[in-house]
């Protein structure tokens, strides 16, 4: 198993419990990014959530793995291990169909120019024409497979075998709220400025994280995501966290 | 207005309280005080609720002045402390007067430092915390210029203090396994664990790099892994081989294998421990850390009833006459200037 490759095949054997630290357990469903793997993982997360026993403090869905945080002194550890354990063999998570929960999400993207720094060197290591990049990016609809790292801040899969390309080899000290960054088949999409070593090919004026608002994150792992190709005159006329986008299907 | 005027600050300082949880799934850290038995201590010396929010220095504090009549504390790592240019002694609660002058120096020991408020300062609210998270850009950060809410005073406070806690100067910190233990070789680990490891000069509420007398910490699988859930006190290994304890402002997610993670018990000393310094892990079991963890509690619980009230020292009293013994009984008018 090549683990510096997050897309060769996985293992989905049966989901292992494993102590992390003190205060959690990771109930990891594989190694590596897998549609299927973490479709488990978010069904798992969601059937978890709202029927957790007291003690717990959160649940974290990842790509690959549900992290169940809990105070080892009010819920033993034994106790909350037998929980999910019996969690687990409940239900066939690989299979199962997770609840319809999941928003269908229009996201208008400015491609190339200074919004995509990088778009030049990614159709060169796509084989792609630049004119294709963007419309190959928005062509397939793609999931929330996981937020992290920062604030908000998206990964989404899954796109053609061709946009297996690696992250750059130097890291970007900053790039802005609503870039749009991709690699190993892979989109993140940042909420807040970060500093990364992934492609930047566009930005859209879509804003998933606003501490003040009454829902501060607006999309949530399993959420169906399309890019649509716009021009910068278009998205600056758009409301960053605007209700619009939010598709019916 | 009531509150705590900012004249310089140093930079690192931040407002920090027990941090926000259920945000993790989103992406969002925990933040809250970096050494979190210092932060209980304050709201002890105060009579402060738990999650009141507090002012954490890195290394140096900074100047300030009292707008109207407020009690503050300090705890954390021991800075040097004047008041109106008179040396103050650490961890303890103290009544300042309206235009009052306070000056937080460097750290003697230790690293986080704090200067508490009774009531806890009032600033913004953000996904249920005060906590600022600089990098994620959530919650308030002190500047220079500004001035920090405090609540309104309220009236029976009198002088306290409280001992020096053990934890500063550790040497040995424990450690857990973690789920990518395996992806380290065992001859690997047990050089890890046998090495006396140096904190860098990088180091923040982010992390801490260390640097390990046995050299850049080898993985077998290489150099990443598919991006999972960060604890705090995770150590990460990068792509140099160099070991990175990730804390409370933390990415909530990364792709770096982690070899262990440190004792939640053991984050305060490891957190106080200053760039320079050395220690060594010890690896434990999970119940050996939870057993830690629970005393760990009965202490931060314990400590409202370790507070006493500062006794002046004849010795240092150059007029005993006319101090009360007891500092503040004798008064009974502090609060209500306010």
């Amino acid at each position: 198993m090549n683990m510096n490759n997050p897309d060769t095949a996985s293992t989905r054997g049966p989901a292992r419990l494993k102590p992390a630290g003190d205060m959690a357990i990771l109930v990891e469903f594989g190694q590596t990014y897998d549609p299927v793997v973490n479709h488990a993982v978010l069904g798992f997360d969601a059937a978890l959530v709202g029927n957790l026993p007291a003690g717990v403090i959160e649940t974290v869905p990842s790509f690959r793995s549900v992290l169940v945080r809990f105070d080892p002194l009010e819920l033993a550890y034994e106790r909350l291990h037998e929980f999910l354990q019996q969690r687990l063999e409940a239900t066939a998570w690989y299979s199962a169909v997770p609840p319809e929960t999941g928003k269908n999400w229009v996201l208008p993207v400015v491609y190339g120019g200074d919004e995509g720094p990088h778009l030049a060197e990614v159709a060169d290591l796509c084989g792609l024409r630049e004119d294709q990049v963007a419309d190959q990016h928005a062509a397939r609809e793609l999931t929330v497979a996981m937020l992290g790292f920062a604030p908000g801040l998206a990964y989404l899969g899954q796109l053609p075998e061709i946009w297996q390309i690696a992250r750059r080899a130097e890291i970007t000290p900053t790039v802005p709220a609503g870039a749009v960054l991709v690699a190993v088949r892979q989109t993140v999409l940042p909420a807040t400025p970060i500093p990364t070593g992934w492609h930047q090919i566009g930005r859209t004026p879509f804003r998933g994280f606003d501490p003040a608002a009454a829902r501060p994150f607006l999309l949530s792992p399993g959420d169906r995501v399309r890019f649509e190709p716009t021009d910068a005159a278009t998205a600056a006329g758009f409301e960053p966290g605007a209700a619009w986008r939010e598709a019916k299907r | 207005m009531s509150g705590l005027a900012i004249l310089e600050i140093s930079p690192g300082a931040t407002i920090q309280d027990q941090g926000r949880t259920g945000w993790l799934r989103y992406g969002v850290t925990s933040s809250g005080a970096m050494d979190g038995h210092a932060l209980a201590e304050g709201q002890a010396l105060l009579g402060n609720t738990d999650d009141d929010a507090a002012l954490e220095f890195a290394m140096r504090g900074g100047k300030f002045r009292a707008i109207k009549g407020l009690w503050i504390a300090t705890s954390g790592a021991e800075m040097a402390l004047s008041v109106n240019g008179g040396a103050v002694a650490w961890r303890r609660s103290l009544r300042l007067e309206p235009g009052d002058l306070i000056e937080v120096g460097a750290a003697r020991r230790g690293v986080y430092g704090y200067l508490h408020v009774a009531g806890g300062f009032q600033t913004e609210m953000v996904l249920g915390s005060r906590a600022t998270h600089w990098r994620a850009e959530i919650g308030h950060r002190p500047e220079a210029g500004q001035i920090l809410p405090t609540a309104p005073q309220i009236t029976g406070h009198r002088p306290m203090h409280l001992p020096e806690p053990g934890y500063f100067g550790a040497r040995e910190i424990r450690f857990l396994r973690g789920p990518q233990t395996d992806l380290f070789d065992d001859q690997v680990l047990a050089e890890f664990l046998g090495a006396e490891l140096r904190v860098g000069a990088a180091r923040d509420r982010m992390g801490m790099r260390l640097t390990s007398a046995s050299g850049p910490v080898q993985t077998k699988v290489g150099r990443t892994i598919a991006s999972d859930s960060i604890n705090p006190g995770d150590i990460q290994i990068t792509g140099d081989g160099t070991p990175v304890v990730l804390l409370a402002d933390r990415g909530s997610a990364g792709g770096y294998p982690r070899i262990g993670t440190i004792a939640s018990a053991d984050l305060p000393a490891l957190v106080q421990i200053a760039a320079g310094e050395a220690f060594r892990l010890r690896q434990v079991t999970r119940e050996a850390a939870v057993d830690a963890l629970s005393d760990y509690r009965k202490d931060l619980n314990g400590l409202r009833d370790k507070v006493e009230p500062v006794v002046r020292d004849p010795h240092d009293i150059a007029d005993l006459l006319a101090y009360n013994l007891i500092g503040g009984v004798l008064r009974g008018d502090e609060d209500e200037r306010d």
